[in-house]
This record gives C-alpha cells, structure tokens and sequence, in this order.
C-alpha cells in the first residue's frame, strides 16, 4: 500500500505541480484573481485529472503507442466539455468568471504531463490516486495564490473582510503583473524551503517527460 | 498494415465513445442550462430594461407566437400585481458576433422602459463599453421617436469608437420595435389579468 500512499501525496508537496515541476502556469496564473477562482478551477482540474488518468489506465494496453498522445487528447476533450456543461448546468456564475479557461483545461499541461508520465505506465488504481494528488496539489496552490493577491489586491479573502478598514486595496495585485510577481515570491519561498530540505530548485526538469521522451528516441535510433 | 488498423481502430473508437457520452450529457443538460441562463444572464439584464417592479419576471415568462409563425419568449414586470412593462430580446450583428439585447416597453405611453445587455462578445474595453450605465441610460423611458443613433437621425449617442457594437444595439433596438408594432395586442392578452 506504500506506493499507493506515495501516488497520493507525491503532487500534494514533494512534486506539488505550479510550484515545483512549473506545470500549468497558465490557468495559474490568469484565473486566481481570488481565492474562490482559484478553487473552482482547481476543483474543475480535479474532475478532469482523476477521470482522465483512471481511463487512460484502463485503456493503456489498448492503445497504440503511435497515437497513444492523441488518444490521451481525445480523453481529456471529453471531459472538459463534460466539465464544461456541468458547470454551466450547476455553476453558472463560475462559469461566468472562469470562462475561456475551462475549455483551456485541455491543453493544461499536467493532464497531459500525467497521463504520459503516470497513468500510462500504471494500474487506475494508483492513477487515480495520483490524479487526485495532482489535482489536490493544484487546487491548493491556486487557493494559497489566489488567496494572496485577493488580500492585497482587495483585502479580502474568499469575499470576508481580512484586511484593516484603512487598508488601500493595492489594485496591482489583481491584474495580471500581480500573478507574475506573486508567482515569482511563491517559487522563491518554495525554493528556500526545498534547499534546507536538500531538493534541487523548482524547474522544468522536474518533471522528467522531456528527459524519457529525448531517452526514448536515443535508444529506438 | 495491422499497426495501422489497430491505431484507426482504438482511436475512431475512443472519439465515437467520447462523442456518444457528450451527446447524452448534453440532451441531460441543456434544459438546466437554460434554466441558469435566464437567472443569471437574462436576469440582470430585465433590471436593467425595467424601471421599478416587484414580481419576478423570469419565472412568469410566456411565449407569445409572432405572426410569421415562430415564437417569441416575453418577459412581464408588475407593479403592485399590475402589468407595466414587458421585455424580449432581439439580436444585432455586432463586431465579434450576435448581441443580444433585452428590450422593454412600457404599457402606459408609446416610449421604453429601457434596455439591458445579454450576451456579447465585442472588444473588451472597446465594444463592451455598450455594456456601460452611460450607453444603457440613454434608452430609459425613450419615446418610439428618433430611436436611433445620431448617426441614423435619431439622439443616441453611439459609445466612441465602438461604432460597430453602438449599430448593433441600436439595430436590435429598431428589430423590436418594429416587432413590437404587430404583437403588442398579443402580448397584452397572454398577460392580462393579475399577476400569479
């Protein structure tokens, strides 16, 4: 059962996805005007990550190696717009912020990054917990983030009052240089905290996709 | 040969599932969706086309058949039980596709009541400033009386340069109201009476 505690919490820190393997700065960065935003969309990239990765799984042996990144494509498509339509069905108003960046879910790169990475090569068991990991991960990254700028951009957290009344909301902070900037001090924090523990900096390379694929092709020369 | 096969095979299968699992959805949906739809984006936009009311205009819709066989969805809006306006949407061809704009019209004299924005997709920051109170304001309470754009010889004032998107809600605007010439017996039958 170890390795399926370790799928689990691996994306909640040690791998937690924006700040340490630098995926899916998109929605990151664009939807966290607020913590609410940023835990819809976290929620949405939940959905969408455990369901693709349990299907991908299942459907592992069945796929061709050729088309196997349009097959996860395929999958993922699908239940954006099953995200989509529910959330229009149930959640109109989040929908109504969310906006384009729901269907952008597709082309976020940790659905992709774990369907190729993870569930490709795993039962769905451990996919799904996994996927849930990530998603976990995410979620609460994009909360902590949209959290942030919330406080200093508005002086609110989740719509209550955190801030002193004389406080001067800092508009900056809700723009996009805000997410830039925030972003920025988060990976910095992030960073500091993983070299006392003895981790390399956040990065690209984290991931290890690019690495295998460059591996793969080496070797099938 | 078999490689080929077994790709076409799994991935045809995959996009058949797929589109066969969001049709269903989208049947199971649509009507919810819809029902989200007048709350949230219709809703707003009936407060901004009516003056004062105390019913709920949204849940009291009817649909009123046009003459040329369709039907048109109109929205009613009491007043002490009773009818003083009511309002229906018509669309503009507008810069970056179809705006819906809800028209109202006041049952007391020939003017609006005024009109709100429903759906657009115009230039963020330069067409959706038709979305704006100081646009919107100028149609409260217009007489039918050179309702157009100053442009057109009416005594609207377009948004600058938002021409494009100004033409589309006046456009929407003068649909109405020459539908409005047609129905407006009609629609007074379908509401007459006291509110539910």
């Amino acid at each position: 059962m170890s390795g399926f505690t370790q799928a689990l919490t691996r994306g909640m820190w040690r791998e937690i996805p924006p700040f340490r393997l630098v995926l899916g700065l998109c929605p990151t960065l664009a939807v966290t005007k607020s913590a609410d935003n940023g835990l819809g969309m976290g929620a949405a990239v939940i959905f969408v990550l455990v369901l693709s990765n349990f299907f991908i799984s299942l459907l592992r042996k069945l796929i061709p190696a050729k088309v196997r990144i349009a097959c996860f494509i395929v999958v993922a498509a699908t239940l954006v717009v099953a995200v989509e339509l529910l959330m229009q069905a149930f959640a109109y108003p989040l929908y109504q912020t969310l906006g384009i960046f729901v269907p952008l879910i597709v082309v976020n790169c940790i659905i992709l990054g774990r369907a190729e990475a993870f569930a490709a090569k795993n039962g769905p068991l451990l996919s799904i917990a996994d996927g849930l990991g990530m998603g976990v991960g995410f979620t609460c990254s994009l909360t902590v983030l949209g959290a942030l700028r919330e406080a200093f951009g508005a002086g609110t957290v989740f719509g209550a009052r955190v801030m002193p009344e004389a406080y001067q909301p800092v508009a900056f902070m809700v723009e996009a240089p805000g997410a830039f900037v925030c972003l920025g001090l988060l990976l910095a924090a992030m960073n500091a905290l993983g070299r006392d523990a003895g981790q390399p900096p956040a990065g690209c390379r984290a991931c290890g996709a690019c690495y295998e694929a460059a591996a793969r092709r080496e070797g099938g020369a | 040969m078999r490689e080929i096969a077994a790709m076409l095979v799994v991935l045809s299968a995959i996009c058949g599932a797929s589109g066969w699992i969001l049709a269903s959805l989208r049947e199971y949906a649509a009507p919810l969706i819809e029902e989200q739809e007048l709350v949230h984006v219709k809703g707003p936009a009936l407060r901004h086309a009516f003056g004062a009311f105390d019913n709920d205009p949204v849940r009291e819709r009817r649909r009123v058949a046009l003459p040329d066989g369709g039907t048109l969805l109109v929205f009613p809006a009491r007043k002490g039980g009773r009818l003083s306006a009511v309002a229906f949407e018509r669309f503009g061809e507008g810069y970056g596709g179809p705006l819906g704009v809800m028209v109202g019209f006041d049952l007391s004299r020939d003017a609006l009541s005024g009109i709100g924005i429903t759906t657009h997709r115009e230039t963020p920051g330069v067409g959706s400033r038709v979305t704006s109170e100081g646009f919107l304001v100028q149609f409260q309470g217009h007489p039918f009386a050179k309702l157009g754009l100053k442009a057109a010889g009416g005594d609207i004032d377009a948004v600058s340069g938002a021409t494009t998107s100004s033409t589309a809600a006046s456009r929407a605007v003068a649909e109405a109201l020459r539908l409005w010439g047609g129905i407006r017996p009609e629609i007074e039958k379908a509401f007459a009476g006291e509110g539910p």
